[in-house]
């Protein structure tokens, strides 16, 4: 796992930082995730997630997330999850947060269904 | 379907136990009428009996016991009062449901019209006790409460409507340490998925703290899920049975009332409104069922100035309604003490394991094959010489032994419920005769073999009937010579020796020696100058065509007489006596082994034949010397110690072919008293040996009870001691009866 | 890509039946005939879930969940406890090494395949 960071990017006062999470996100992680996410969205007012680089997600992970998106909702920042990898996103599907998160996602509803019809 | 059938088969029995049950604490009531906990019992009976009846779907038996328990509830409220006519209406009520499991269990799903229209009959005449009540007493509501056929007395119906959502609702809190303990409460999610549907999800994470706090590694997630399934509550259930311990989980089934949903805020930690609105998203409420939901619970809160918080915990549901007036708090305990008792109920259950009886019957199969294969090796082994093997079979047949010991007794159940049966045939046989009896019974605990168990139970029926109908006076006669008016008839049992010993004791008129005389002399049993010990009389009336009640009753007249009486105990292997003394009463003694599936034989040798005498009927053996053998060549019967001993060649009972050896031998056999000698060529000493029943071909074969294997393999039949003995006295047919059996060997 | 499953046991026989049908059901398995054996295998593999009697030789089940709970790599696996015990110390005792999950023996292969599926890790 490791989360790389690009350069502030700042339009006037807004501030905008991406992030790229390549790997696990699990439990195994979690703790030092929280950390360097955390850390990251400091002092920024936007933080977008890159996920392609997901390989596994589990609630751990996925409460990482949804911690960030209350932060900003709290503070009225924002944070877009980007690119979900196919196990990012089947985690959101799981729990029915996609709406939550409200960033636009890549595959369409036809394979969410699917997915129900066969758990 | 199987599996079913299974289900279903428990389901009556456990229906019989708790019939048998209330029947006992309403013969109780009639004698005690506040007997506390027999009500309950009673209760208890009908109220789970409906609430299990409907999860099968029985609708009958759901109705029925239904009525049934209305009416006891209103006893219980002291509306109304127990008579012994009511008690007498239970009883039946009792003997109804028990007709109802009969079908349920022969797989009939209708009732039959006679048996609805019995039910019906039941029904009206309990109705005529109920108390009427006026629509919308509060006494309505409570019964509506009683009404719900449910296991938990939950009060339920006095939530409103049912909701018309038909999905399940599925609410789940994860514990902190879910994670932690890798449990992934996306796997239960899909595992979920895989029994049902799920139809709308929303996730909750209200129970995360602030970014600080908040531990990356501890759950804070929860679920309200609308699932759509066939599966039942406990399947659902299941599927989170890991978590069980760290969750908060609640699972309503589809058209739960909207209190149940109230109820369900009300317990989780986010809110009343928050979590009203999910339940209207997610499909599970609609928006006016909630609205009334928390109407009702809001107009009871301002109604007593209560503030209410936003979480919606000011009161308990319970309290609500007991405020409200709606439930008297009695009931609530009531509600309580039911729960408790039915989990006292389990915990008794839990120390017993239920087996099917083909099951044991199995294992005391092979534990009889093992008797049989052990007794081989010994054989073997005794014939090699070798010291140190024949001690090591010998070791290995101790425990052989405690095997079978500890087999046998698996099936062994106290003899007590067969016992208490008859209860309820002295108290209406009592009234019909009209006699006053009181049963004792005592040694409930005594075991005994289960299949001996069904076996006896007819007999000792008929035996208790005789003691009423015949034994015991009316009370006018009883009181003349000075007893009380109350007779006792006296069921007790016993182990004495490897046998039970089941009694049957009257303190009535006894046995009318002359009487008994005069009929047997008038039928022919005997001639009248013949001399005879008491004891040979009273066995006289154990006869076939033997009856000396002056006038049949309905009772002890109809079914089985003394004969059959004897004849099926003398096929369990066990014996009658009876003993008497007039104008004080009679005892009836039954002696039996304990079991039917092994016994000690006497093994004895006809030409190549091996026939097996159980050793208890065996009174001595002796070698015929060479003159008893001249004398016998042309009678049957020896002269024994200046006796007469009727004889049976065993040779020509069974056709052996093939002369007699250089040697015969006899075997006194006794049995009911009488004894005969069975003359055979050689004698093989004690075995210990399990019975095979014969096949249904050799089921009619006189003079042999069944079959076992020898340790060589070999088969050897088993002797019908009490027939042979018969035959040894009155042996006119014999030379023609027997010819169909053959060598044994070829059995 | 396939999940491992450790599954361990002292019983040759048993471990044959669990390991057939989890293979059945598109399992991985590796196997460990006690607990000293289960962790020397935890290394070099990558184990998604372990399946563990409770009562081994050597080293026993509660001994396996109480070290494999302090290796970093394995330290939230989801263990399936194996057990006759109906002894409620030992459960617990078994609950608070993080031990969670109990099967008990003797088990139809199916309630195996249920388990692991209620608890392994996406």
């Amino acid at each position: 796992m490791s989360i790389s960071m690009s350069a502030n990017k700042s339009r006037g006062k807004h501030k905008r930082r991406k992030v790229a999470i390549d790997g696990t996100m699990t439990i195994y992680e979690a703790s030092a995730q929280k950390e360097d996410l955390l850390k990251a969205f400091n002092g920024v007012d936007e933080l977008e997630i890159d996920l392609s680089g997901v390989t596994e997600m589990d609630s751990a992970g996925l409460q990482l997330l949804v911690l960030l998106k209350r932060e900003a909702l709290r503070e009225s920042k924002q944070v877009r999850l980007v690119a979900h990898s196919a196990a990012s996103l089947e985690v959101l599907d799981v729990y029915n947060l996609a709406a939550y998160f409200g960033d636009p996602l890549v595959i369409a509803s036809r394979a969410k269904a699917e997915r129900r019809r066969q758990p | 379907m199987k599996q079913a059938q299974a289900v279903i088969q428990n389901f009556a029995a456990e229906s019989r136990a708790l019939l048998s049950a209330m029947e006992d604490a309403l013969l109780l009531l009639e004698k005690t009428p506040d007997a506390p906990d027999a009500l309950n019992a009673v209760f208890r009976a009908a109220h789970t009996i409906k609430g299990t009846a409907g999860i099968f779907g029985f609708d009958d038996m759901v109705a029925f016991t239904h009525v049934m328990e209305n009416i006891l509830d209103d006893i219980r409220a002291g509306e109304v009062s127990v008579d012994s006519t009511l008690i007498a209406l239970f009883l039946s009520c009792g003997d109804h449901c028990w007709a109802l499991l009969d079908r349920i269990q022969a797989g009939e799903t209708e009732t039959d019209a006679a048996l609805r229209f019995a039910g019906q009959t039941l029904i009206e005449q309990l109705a005529a006790y109920s108390v009427p009540v006026l629509e919308m007493s509060p006494n309505t509501a409570v019964r509506a409460m009683e009404d719900q056929p449910a296991l938990e007395p939950e009060l339920e119906n006095i939530g409103g409507d049912a909701v018309s959502s038909d999905t399940w609702h599925i609410s789940l809190r994860f514990g902190k340490d879910v994670l932690r303990n890798g449990m992934e409460p996306l796997s239960f999610i899909r595992y979920l998925g895989t029994i049902g549907d799920i139809k709308a999800m929303v996730t909750l994470f209200d129970a995360m703290p602030g970014a600080d706090e908040m531990d990356a590694e501890s759950c804070y997630l929860g679920v309200e899920i609308d699932f759509s399934s066939s599966a039942d509550k406990e399947t659902i259930e299941n599927v989170f049975e890991f978590v069980h311990d760290d969750c908060t989980i609640c699972i309503l089934p589809p058209h739960s009332k909207i209190l149940d949903y109230v109820r369900l805020i009300d317990s989780l930690p986010e809110g009343k409104n928050r979590l009203g609105e999910l339940l209207v998203s997610g499909g599970a409420l609609t928006q006016r069922e909630l609205e009334d939901g928390l109407r009702l619970q809001q107009s009871f809160d301002e109604q007593n100035n209560t503030p209410t918080t936003d979480e919606g915990h000011a009161h308990k549901l319970g309290e609500i309604l007991v405020e409200q007036g709606v439930v008297q708090t009695e009931l609530i305990h009531a509600a309580l003490d039911k729960q408790r008792v039915i989990k006292e109920h389990r915990a008794q259950e839990n120390s017993f394991i239920r087996v099917r009886a083909d099951k044991l019957d199995e294992l005391i199969t092979l534990v009889g094959e093992l008797v049989i294969a052990e007794a081989g090796t010994r054989l073997l082994a005794q014939r090699s010489g070798n010291g140190d093997l024949i001690e090591s079979t010998l070791s290995a047949e101790t425990l052989v032994e405690q095997i079978r010991d500890s087999a046998l007794k698996l099936r062994m159940l106290p003899i007590g419920e067969t016992f208490s049966r008859f209860n309820r045939v002295v108290r209406d046989l009592g009234q019909e005769l009209g006699k006053q009896v009181e049963l004792v019974l005592s040694g409930m605990e005594t075991e005994l073999d289960k299949s001996m168990i069904e076996k006896i139970s007819d007999p000792l029926m008929h035996l208790v009937r005789n003691a009423l109908d015949h034994g015991i006076e009316s009370p006018q006669v009883r009181q003349q010579n000075g007893k009380a008016a109350t007779g006792k008839i006296y069921l007790n049992a016993y182990h004495d020796s490897g046998n039970i010993v089941i009694e049957v004791d009257d303190d009535g008129a006894g046995l009318n020696r002359q009487k008994i005389l005069n009929r047997a002399i008038e039928r022919g049993f005997i001639k009248a100058d013949q001399e005879l010990s008491d004891q040979e009389i009273y066995k006289l009336i154990m006869e076939p065509g033997f009856s000396t009640a002056d006038a049949v009753t309905n009772v002890s007249g109809r079914g089985m007489g003394m004969d059959v009486v004897k004849r099926n105990i003398e096929d369990l292997r066990g014996s009658v006596t009876i003993d008497s003394a007039e104008g004080a009463g009679t005892t009836v003694v039954i002696r039996m082994p304990l079991t039917l599936a092994i016994i000690d034989g006497f093994m004895v040798g006809v030409g190549h034949a091996t026939y097996v005498v159980p050793l208890d009927t065996v009174v001595e053996c002796m070698e015929l010397s060479a003159e008893d053998r001249a004398a016998i060549r042309n009678r049957s019967y020896l002269n024994l110690r200046d006796q007469v001993l009727p004889l049976l060649r065993l040779r020509d009972v069974f056709d052996t072919s093939g002369e007699a050896g250089r040697r015969e031998n006899i075997v006194v056999v006794q049995c009911a008293g009488q004894q005969a000698g069975l003359v055979v060529d050689s004698l093989l000493g004690e075995f210990q040996t399990v019975i095979k029943p014969l096949g249904i071909l050799f089921e009619m074969l006189v003079g042999i009870s069944g079959s076992t294997i020898l340790g060589s393999g070999e088969v050897a039949l088993i002797l019908d001691v009490p027939s042979l003995v018969q035959q040894a006295s009155t042996r006119e047919m014999q030379q023609v009866t027997y010819k169909q059996a053959n060598n044994p060997a070829a059995i | 890509m396939a999940k491992n499953i450790l599954v361990i046991d002292d019983s040759a026989s048993l471990r044959e039946v669990v390991a057939i049908a989890l293979r059945g059901a598109g399992y991985a398995v590796i196997e460990a005939e006690d607990g000293a054996d289960a962790l020397s295998k935890l290394n070099g593999n990558k184990i998604h879930l372990a399946i563990c009697d409770v009562n081994m030789p050597v080293m026993d089940g509660i001994s396996f969940v109480k070290e494999a709970k302090k290796l970093p790599n394995y330290r939230f696996m989801p263990i399936i406890m194996l057990t006759t015990e109906s002894r409620e110390s030992r459960k617990q005792e078994g609950q608070m090494a993080g031990a969670k999950a109990w099967v008990v023996k003797p088990f139809r292969p199916e309630q195996i395949l249920h388990a692991v599926a209620k608890l392994m890790p996406v």
